[in-house]
């Protein structure tokens, strides 16, 4: 019931004021959530290294496929929305910008899209089936 | 008139930042060399051991990169939880929680890199 009431404050709070200074206020929320889970994930796969080179190997393979190339791109856009709007939250805060926050936002999401092109360029080769080598 | 914040509220709000500013740093890095800048293959545990092993300013990088990771997150998930004003039960029991899964996250990531940054194996 708890858990209910906060969905039902956030959604009520994110309907009475739609700007983009909630969009990234929520988005920053959901991303910062979604990469404590890859977190836990990205250490499972990794801590297969206590056991050894060849669980280490085997452990890394399996997620090493198409599929995977594409969901490191939502990955990367995870990190780099939370990591840019991180950086524009301390801008505006420690240098007394806060008026200026909408400007830095787009500022950010011009970054955020140059950054995204060019990941996709970069995994673009993962993600056809050719790349891997087959185990 | 403005409410007292506590000292420990505005020192985790601080490392917040300054942890956060870190990994800005950090995961560039990171993201550029183990997710980018390998192109062909697979990754396996020879190639990133060969990266990493013997190399001081890799070990420098993680001591700090681990823990700034590790807080980051659950403080960040502790920050949404305390904006709902949790009850004094709930709260300190979270916290034992997540003091209890960063210590285990942060030893089974030490644990990880002292593997990887075995030397001859």
């Amino acid at each position: 019931m708890a858990f209910q009431g906060m969905i039902k404050n956030a959604y009520q709070d994110a309907s009475l004021n739609k700007n983009v200074g909630t969009f990234a206020f929520w988005f920053h929320r959901l991303s910062g959530i979604g990469l404590a889970v890859y977190l836990i994930m990205h250490t499972y796969v990794l801590s297969s290294a206590i056991s050894g080179k060849e669980s280490f190997s085997a452990r890394m393979g399996a997620v090493q496929n198409p599929l995977f190339a594409f969901l490191e791109i939502v990955l990367i856009g995870g990190v780099f929305f939370h990591m840019l709007n991180g950086l524009r939250i301390s801008i505006c805060d420690f240098f007394d910008l806060t008026r200026a926050h909408k400007l830095f936002f787009w500022i950010e999401m011009v970054l955020f899209i140059a950054i995204m092109v060019l990941t996709v360029i970069l995994q673009w080769p993962k993600l056809q089936s050719g790349f891997y080598p087959t185990m | 008139m403005a409410e007292k914040v506590s000292n420990q509220s505005l020192l985790t709000w601080f490392l917040q930042r300054f942890s956060g500013l870190f990994l800005a740093i950090f995961l560039f890095t990171h993201i550029d060399v183990h997710h980018f800048l390998h192109r062909q293959g697979l990754i396996n545990f020879a190639e990133v051991n060969e990266r990493l092993a013997g190399s001081v300013g890799w070990k420098i990088f993680y001591i700090f990169f681990v823990p700034f990771c590790v807080f980051h997150a659950l403080n960040g998930i502790w920050a949404i939880l305390a904006d709902y004003r949790p009850s004094g039960g709930f709260s300190a029991s979270t916290k034992v929680v997540f003091w209890v899964v960063g210590l285990i996250l942060t030893a089974i990531g030490a644990l990880t890199l002292v593997n990887l940054f075995a030397v001859g194996v």
